[in-house]
């Protein structure tokens, strides 16, 4: 099975300075993959590695199959890759009718996909985007990426600014998505605990390092790691934890 | 009462290449979120190809429906230069830069169009019909209500577009949020160019209709983009319908304006009507716009959150300075008298090019008036002692007196715009100035300059005549040189310090946050107030110092052209940085570089447009190798390489790496 992403050694930063260092990921078809890591840790630099807005230092990134290392933002969001960034990405002058058109030549974007999932956007089709609460503005956000039927949803903080009340409702929408459209997921959240539960699995990011892949439920499990993924420090060793965990694993189904 | 209904309708005229050019400043406002000055040098050019090809000044004469299609076409292929040339390259560098690209690229064009055409305005063949028709008793020609016709129509054209279409809508949401556009999979660098495109072909059909009708000239036509950026502030820098009736608008108020000037109720000097009442009008209708709508103008989103160049910290000043000021002081007494002349004049312009380096660098504010608040000092002192006999040092002291003030009131007037938007009121500033002060015959020097006493005190000639031992009077005079040295280097010096001090620590936390600053206890207007204080100040100084080293002022020397080149050779040399001052001046008109320019390279004649030329070329290609002005440039590569050093060393023990090896 080809995946809908993988990175290989993937570098990246600002102005020269590298903040994601030597990072591995993969995120197959149809599966929500979330990202955890303290502040800092290179989480949101790592979404804007894959979808291009930063330029990468080195390493590659591969989208179902392709290498697109070289290939433009603007190109890389025309073979579907859909990035909600953390400030939603969204024209405050515009409408929801409008944002659910805006594509580039011939390009259709499944309103009615939106809406299907988002049932209250239905009601505020002519509303602008600058006047709409944050969770109708998330929505909003959510709602075109999935109207672009993208290959790769990227999301970043979705709970920015939201109860968590509607980040427990957003949430599930999106599992429902990739698992009805085969669209892989890779999700940045400060909610460890409800990322986890829709992920299939997770990586622990650090200091810009990544971490081997965890089975999200079982990560679950494991409050040091959760811990680790909250608070980071100096003293933050992946490797260390990674082995702590597998070995509680271990001990576990060998009893 | 038919007056009044006949001059409206001969303003239409103008009034549609007004609307024309705030519609071009609309465009490229939401194509590249640049202001665009040479808006108005666009329809110029326009005008020019048209005029060649119909004339056959280079090739055969064309036939006039081949000539207007071939100058749109050419006016296509010109967007598509300016935009790789100009725009492009500079999509990810601060606001400012690109603004700065702009005001290249008007430098370039007129530079050019004068070299190669003269100065002289040229007549252009009518393309529309020269029938009159009878309104209401009154007699006009109908090309003035085609013209007019052509522009509310290309207007309402442009709404529908951009309302309607898939391409206005990505417009729109690209001007929002770039970055937004480019996750959408939309690509800017398309869509500023269409904008482009089609910014120029709209300013080139209405050149070619308008050419016959207003005439074209490379002086006039450019300017006109006051009153259009007028109308475009009313529009909000968005709305094509309200820029088209605004243009139109203005247009007749100003031949209303006319009109009224030859009444006798207007008011008069020694019986002619006061000039410059139109550019008056114009800069207060700006600020009126700005006062309506300044609060609510759109601001762009852009990939790079960096808005103003870096200021870098300035250090070893003696140590850099010192051999400057040594080689002047020498300069001053051993060269002949053109370059003695030349390195005072480039003194004086450094002290006016610091006054940049406030309100621009340190306080991110686009100041052009600082040229013309100079020329008002020095015409101040030149009347205060041929009328009042006030001479030096009281004279001085109310011209600096009377430039800040003025300085201080312009600002005060523009406090609810900042940054790049702030050179609408200044431009506008500063051609009223000009046109109402200098052009004056009373006031101003009128065209043939005003007499300045020179300035003595106890009895001792301090002036460019005064005696000096070993060159048994040969003008000008190194003392004054010397004196002149003195005191830009303790202006140098204070403005160095400024950065260093609490006040330019208040002025860098006003240009990078307004709200922040304010925040955290900073008087925002204050500080601006402040600034605009210090630079008005020093331009007044420079202003006077320029009056005594040439011993007479003359308004052609304090013009916007001039200005503008000075502000975009600033920029482009390190605005933020008292050096940057330091390069500009010695480059400025009259200063060192352009008289070896002049006398080894250059022919002779017209050396300020060849200078305005080769600051416009030189600007654009300036900018692509640092966006942020050469010196900051070079500045910032020196300190990168000097933190990396710094860093390289204890990052091999660093933490990560002690961890590793227990693990």
């Amino acid at each position: 099975m080809t995946q809908a992403l993988e990175l290989r050694g993937l570098s990246a930063g600002y102005h020269g300075s590298t903040v994601v260092r030597d990072l591995d990921l993969r995120v197959g078809r149809g599966e929500v993959v979330t990202l955890l890591g303290p502040n800092g840790a290179g989480k949101t630099t790592t979404l804007c590695a894959i979808s291009g807005v930063i330029k990468t230092h080195g390493g590659s990134v591969t989208l179902g199959g392709e290498d697109i290392s070289s290939v433009s933002p603007t190109r890389r969001a025309r073979r579907g890759i859909a990035h909600v960034p953390e400030d939603r990405g969204l024209f405050f002058g515009l409408t929801v009718a409008e944002h659910l058109k805006l594509g580039r030549r011939g390009e259709h974007l499944d309103a009615e996909l939106a809406y299907k999932y988002f049932p209250a956007l239905a009601a505020i089709t002519n509303r602008r985007a600058g006047v709409m609460s944050g969770g109708e503005q998330q929505m909003l956000a959510l709602g075109r990426a999935l109207a672009r039927q993208p290959g790769l949803l990227l999301l970043d903080e979705l709970s920015l600014g939201l109860a968590p009340v509607i980040v427990e409702r957003l949430l599930p929408v999106i599992r429902q998505f990739a698992d009805e459209t085969g669209c892989g997921v890779l999700l940045v959240e400060q909610h460890v605990q409800l990322a986890l539960g829709i992920a299939d699995r997770a990586y622990l990011m650090g200091h810009g390092e990544g971490s081997t892949s965890y089975d999200a439920s079982e990560l679950l499990n494991d409050t040091r790691l959760i811990e680790a993924s909250y608070l980071g420090g100096d003293d933050l060793d992946l490797e260390s934890l990674a082995t702590d965990h597998n070995q509680k694993i271990y001990e576990r189904e060998t009893q | 009462m038919q007056n009044i209904l006949l001059f409206s309708i001969l303003g239409l005229a103008s009034g549609a290449i007004i609307a024309t050019i705030a519609i071009g400043v609309v465009l490229s406002w939401r194509g590249s979120g640049t202001i665009n000055i040479a808006a108005g040098a666009v329809v110029m050019v326009a005008g020019y190809i048209f005029w060649c090809l119909r004339t056959g000044y280079f090739a055969p004469a064309l036939m006039m429906v081949p000539a207007v299609l071939l100058t749109l076409v050419l006016m296509a292929l010109l967007a598509v230069v300016v935009e790789v040339v100009a725009v492009k390259p500079l999509r990810t560098a601060s606001p400012l830069a690109r603004l700065v690209a702009s005001i290249g690229v008007l430098l370039l064009f007129q530079a050019a169009v004068q070299l190669v055409f003269g100065t002289a305005p040229v007549d252009s063949p009518a393309v529309l019909s020269a029938e009159v028709v009878e309104v209401v008793g009154v007699t006009v020609p109908i090309a003035h209500f085609i013209l007019a016709g052509v522009v509310v129509v290309l207007a309402l054209a442009l709404s529908m577009l951009y309302r309607f279409t898939r391409f206005g809508l990505a417009t729109r949401a690209a001007s929002e949020n770039e970055r937004s556009a480019i996750l959408a999979g939309l690509s800017p660098d398309s869509l500023s160019l269409a904008n482009s495109v089609i910014a120029y072909v709209v300013a080139g059909l209405v050149g070619v209709l308008a050419a016959s009708v207003v005439g074209v000239s490379a002086s006039t036509l450019p300017l006109l983009i006051v009153p259009a950026l007028a109308a475009a502030l009313l529009a909000n820098f968005t709305s094509f319908g309200i820029a088209c009736a605004a243009g139109l608008a203005i247009g007749i108020g100003e031949s209303l304006l006319f009109y009224a000037s030859t009444q006798s109720w207007f008011p008069t000097q020694d019986g002619f009507a006061l000039p410059g009442m139109q550019q008056v009008a114009e800069f207060f209708l700006i600020v009126i716009a700005l006062w309506w709508r300044g609060s609510s103008l759109p601001q762009r989103g852009e990939t790079a959150g960096r808005s103003l160049p870096p200021v870098p910290r300035q250090e070893r000043l003696v140590r850099r300075a010192a051999p400057v000021v040594l080689a002047c002081a020498v300069a001053l007494v051993v060269l002949p008298s053109d370059f003695r002349q030349a390195v005072t004049t480039g003194l004086v312009a450094t002290v006016l090019c610091l006054s940049f380096v406030v309100i621009m660098g340190y306080v991110g504010q686009l100041s052009v008036v600082q040229l013309a608040l100079a020329g008002l000092g020095a015409f101040t002192v030149s009347r205060l002692g041929t009328e009042f006999g006030i001479g030096f040092p009281l004279g001085p002291i109310i011209a600096i007196a009377l430039a800040t003030v003025l300085g201080v009131a312009i600002g005060a007037a523009a406090l609810r715009v900042r940054g790049i938007t702030l050179v609408v009121v200044t431009l506008a500033a500063a051609i009223a100035i000009e046109q109402f002060v200098f052009a004056n015959a009373r006031w101003g020097g009128g065209q043939t300059g005003a007499p300045v006493e020179s300035p003595t005190l106890f009895g001792v000639n301090l002036g460019a005549d005064a005696s000096f031992p070993g060159l048994n009077g040969t003008l000008p005079s190194p003392l004054f040189g010397l004196l002149a040295l003195v005191g830009t280097v303790v202006l140098y010096a204070f403005v160095a310090n400024l950065r260093r001090g609490d006040l330019g620590r208040r002025m860098l936390a006003v240009r990078s946050n307004e709200r922040a600053a304010a925040a955290v206890g900073v008087n925002v207007r204050a500080v601006k107030i402040v600034a605009f204080g210090i630079a008005s100040a020093l331009a007044g100084t420079a202003g006077v110092m320029y009056a005594y080293n040439y011993s007479t002022v003359s308004a052609g020397s304090y013009g916007i052209a001039i200005a503008l080149t000075l502000v975009a050779s600033v920029y482009v040399l390190g605005v933020t940085l008292v050096q940057g001052a330091v390069l500009a001046g010695f480059g400025a008109i009259g200063a060192v570089v352009p008289l070896i320019l002049q006398k080894w390279v250059l022919p002779q004649d017209q050396i300020s447009i060849w200078v305005q030329l080769i600051i416009g070329v030189g600007l654009l290609v300036q900018l692509k190798l640092f966006p942020d002005g050469l010196l900051v440039g070079m500045e910032l590569k020196k300190e990168r390489r000097a933190e990396h050093k710094a860093q390289s060393e204890p990052s091999v023990v660093s933490p990560r790496v002690e961890e590793g090896v227990p693990a």
